[in-house]
């Protein structure tokens, strides 16, 4: 029976099916609000309010021919797709969702979620390397020198919870948030933008889709891609955005906690659906950057921002 | 000091309908001049063919020659510039407000315009 | 066998932009030569849009080919025509009537307005910017409105005629068109006061293609890309032609040089041509708006110019007394500024391409023509319509 609740959990709920359906959910929130913005509508037709728009992408992606490139690494390309739509997958479990606990959770787990985002920017790179076109090579070295720019703020922006919660576990920070009544946020306002603008910069939105730089380089990364692989990519871009809303909440709003009749669950996705239009309104007015003012800046400003943020930790304010 | 300068602009664009028309349920109104599809008034037409020397693209077939010369007009060639309209002696041609012309066979996009009284 | 090391390796890719590539809004070819992110070569390759039209205009009596002249280009359509009908009116030896010449301000002038605004959202979309892209292209349907209830038709406005105008500005137009751009101009000043504060449009377009005044010069550069570098030469001010020489108007110039500067005189230029349209609707003379011509052409030869909104552009015709021309040369202003492109595009990043590309407002449909030239011989000639109809057919 136990191990049959657990595979149940991690299959459907809330495992790979309703993680599946939030992904889908977000692309959709994402792109409306983006329209919003930009006054315009958005996707209207299929489903009410063209709710179904992001499913029916899939699905029409997934029925195009698959054009495999003489010049590519077969194993590299056939591969990478894969491997960067399960890895936020991966990750998922970790986070809290149905209640505080998650379906996975161990001592050390805030590490192991940094780790998988390290993955998964080595996974584009590979991707990049693997297509061997002149766009996709630019577009990898981009994506894995952007890493180089924002991994350490981001890795000092999520210690941060970590340090007055005392544990290195997600669910014991979530747990710490609800025991102390506070959400993170409002003790390390410093933390949650740098982390906000981090998380920005590995979800590759404007100002920090240089890997994939439309104008530039036509799709990045991302070129030579198409039919299943292609659709397999823009999943895992979608469970990204999930994973990168889901983890902000958990260490700085707050996570899923129940509220007055309300199941964590309910309020776990109020509060990522907030995370998400935040993301969608920073996209909407900026310009995108240049590769090395990303970098640059984020060595000047970003990283002494992230330390001065510990330092305060560590003399008291934001206890 | 720079600054981002949309935040306001796009916040304000939150309270706003959407800019776009939803063609083609809601169309946008065509002006009294628009320069849509020619017709040809046959009653006042005197077969002198200066409509179809004019035209730029070939687009005016006169059949028949004088006052018993009939039109047929090649929609798909016209290029809506209103010059025969222009050089008819007889301002027997009038640009209509018609602009929804697409069709998917070449052959079937041509509009005749005969005489009532030939028998 | 080992045989020692380079100790500096430079690896160079070449980059093929175009003719297929999402900067460029029309197809050439730019082959780059990158090192890392910096470009240190480039080859343009033309041609790739090229339709054979100065050929078609030799087989085509003058009435037809006022139409294919207007289909040069989409954007500049009213230039070309312009440009055209002055032409063949020196040829003819007539003049327009004023209240024509008036006629042809204001449209031209609409014209400019709906062009730099065109080009200024495309330029936000080309430094990924698309909610800037998208705010420009709304407001441009309110010029694009008044085009239409003018002339009849939003783009290929087809105003102008040998001899004239063929439509009048009825006075019950003009309150609409003084409200309409009463409202352009208010989006437009918010625009650019957005353009100058924003940290990011900053960052990417400061400093960025650098065109240097003497090079300019040198490299024949024309239109508002010259005007950035701070040469203050413009058609309409040098070489008055329609009604200019009545309207009083500046010739915007700046002196950063760069891709921010351009971006700012095309945005003024906007102001600058609201107020011209004000002034001419206010003191439009009454009139004929055109006169009769005869359909043949005395023998001659005829140059003109116009101020399109990319620049100077030049038509050159030439007639043996028959209805048909017997050659007709157009030099768009894009042409002109491919060579300081060239110029600009050396030692910047991958990143600044796609805003250096759409910097000097490409129309390349205009652009293209070809001749043929033997280095070796130094002999030049050109294909007649049979042989070039047979290259396309291979």
């Amino acid at each position: 029976m136990y191990t049959l609740t657990s595979i149940l959990q991690i299959l459907v709920y809330p495992g790979i099916l309703f993680l599946l359906l939030l992904a889908f959910l977000y692309e959709w929130i994402d792109r409306k609000f983006l329209a919003k913005v930009q006054n315009r509508y958005g996707p209207l037709y299929t489903g009410p309010s063209g709710i179904l728009q992001p499913f029916a992408d899939f699905l029409k992606l997934l029925s195009k021919e698959d054009i495999v490139p003489t010049a590519t690494d077969k194993i590299l390309f056939s591969l990478t797709p894969i491997i960067y739509s399960v890895l936020p997958l991966i990750a998922l479990f970790i986070i809290p969702i149905e209640s505080q606990i998650a379906i996975i959770s161990f001592e050390g787990d805030l590490i192991f979620v940094m780790f998988i985002f390290t993955l998964i920017i080595v996974t584009v790179y590979l991707a990049g390397l693997g297509s061997m076109s002149r766009f996709s090579l630019i577009g990898g070295v981009r994506a894995a020198l952007q890493m180089l720019g924002y991994e350490i703020p981001m890795g000092l922006a999520m210690i941060g919870p970590a340090i007055i919660a005392g544990s290195l576990s997600i669910s014991s920070i979530v747990h710490w948030q609800s025991v102390n009544s506070v959400w993170i946020m409002f003790l390390q306002p410093l933390g949650f933008i740098i982390l906000t603008v981090c998380l920005l910069a590995e979800l590759e939105y404007v100002p920090f889709d240089i890997p994939e730089a439309e104008t530039e380089i036509v799709a990045g990364w991302r070129t030579e891609f198409s039919g299943r692989k292609l659709a397999l990519i823009k999943l895992g871009k979608d469970l990204e955005l999930v994973l990168s809303s889901a983890l902000l909440t958990s260490l700085y709003l707050g996570g899923a906690q129940p509220a007055w009749i309300l199941p964590p669950v309910i309020l776990f996705i109020i509060k990522t659906m907030f995370i998400v239009l935040l993301f969608t309104f920073l996209r909407g007015i900026f310009a995108r950057f240049r590769i090395d003012q990303t970098v640059s800046g984020m060595w000047r400003y970003l990283i002494p921002l992230a330390i001065l943020q510990v330092i305060f930790i560590q003399l008291g304010v934001g206890r | 000091m720079k600054t981002i300068g949309l935040i306001k602009e796009a916040l304000a664009q939150l309270f706003h309908r959407p800019a776009t028309l939803r063609y083609p349920f809601e169309k946008a109104p065509v002006p009294e001049d628009f320069r849509g599809r020619p017709v040809w008034d046959m009653t006042r037409c005197i077969g002198c063919g200066l409509c179809s020397r004019v035209c730029p693209s070939e687009a005016i077939e006169m059949i028949g020659m004088g006052v018993q010369a009939e039109i047929k007009h090649h929609v798909d060639r016209c290029i809506f510039c209103g010059q025969c309209a222009e050089s008819c002696p007889r301002k027997a041609i009038t640009m209509t407000q018609e602009y929804e012309l697409a069709g998917f066979d070449r052959k079937k996009m041509i509009y005749e315009f005969h005489r009532e009284n030939l028998k | 066998m080992w045989r020692g090391f380079k100790t500096s390796y430079r690896s160079v890719i070449r980059v093929p932009f175009g003719p297929q590539h999402p900067a460029l809004k029309e197809p050439e070819n730019f082959t780059f030569e990158i090192d890392g992110d910096i470009v240190i070569n480039v080859k343009p390759r033309i041609g790739y849009n090229h339709r054979g039209i100065e050929k078609a205009f030799e087989q085509r009596t003058y009435i037809q080919n006022l139409y294919l002249a207007e289909r040069i280009c989409g954007i500049c359509s009213d230039a070309h025509t312009t440009c055209y009908a002055q032409a063949i009116e020196d040829l003819l030896g007539v003049e327009a009537p004023p209240r024509a010449k008036y006629i042809r301000v204001i449209i031209a002038e609409l014209e400019r307005i709906h062009s730099h605004s065109l080009w200024l959202g495309i330029a936000a979309h080309e430094i990924g910017f698309d909610t800037l892209f998208m705010y420009y292209w709304r407001d441009r349907e309110a010029v694009m409105n008044l085009l239409e209830m003018i002339s009849g038709n939003r783009v290929h406005y087809a105003m102008n005629t040998i001899g004239g105008v063929r439509r009048d500005i009825r006075s019950e137009m003009i309150p609409k068109i003084k409200k309409g751009l009463d409202f352009l101009e208010g989006r437009m000043k918010r625009y650019m006061e957005i353009v100058k504060q924003d940290l990011t449009i900053s960052k990417r377009t400061e400093g960025v293609g650098i065109l240097k005044q003497k090079d300019a010069m040198d490299l024949c550069a024309v239109g508002p890309t010259l005007r950035a570098s701070g040469i203050k030469n413009d058609v309409r001010a040098d070489d008055p032609y329609a009604a200019y020489d009545e309207i009083p108007f500046n010739v915007i110039t700046y002196d950063g040089c760069d891709v921010l500067s351009r971006i700012l005189v095309r945005s003024e230029e906007i102001f600058e041509s609201i107020r011209i349209i004000r002034y001419a609707l206010d003191h439009i003379p009454d009139g004929m708006t055109r006169i009769r011509v005869p359909m043949a052409v005395p023998p001659g030869e005829a140059v003109s110019r116009v101020e399109a909104p990319r620049g100077e552009l030049i038509h050159y015709a030439r007639s043996d007394g028959t209805t048909k021309p017997e050659r007709y040369k157009v030099r768009s202003p894009t042409l002109g500024n491919i060579p300081a492109l060239c110029k600009m595009l050396l030692g910047c990043h991958i990143a600044d391409i796609p805003i250096i590309l759409a910097g000097i407002d490409p129309c390349f449909a205009c652009m293209d023509r070809i001749t043929f030239i033997d280095v070796r011989k130094d002999e030049k000639w050109v294909w007649s319509m049979q042989q070039l109809r047979r290259h396309t057919k291979r």
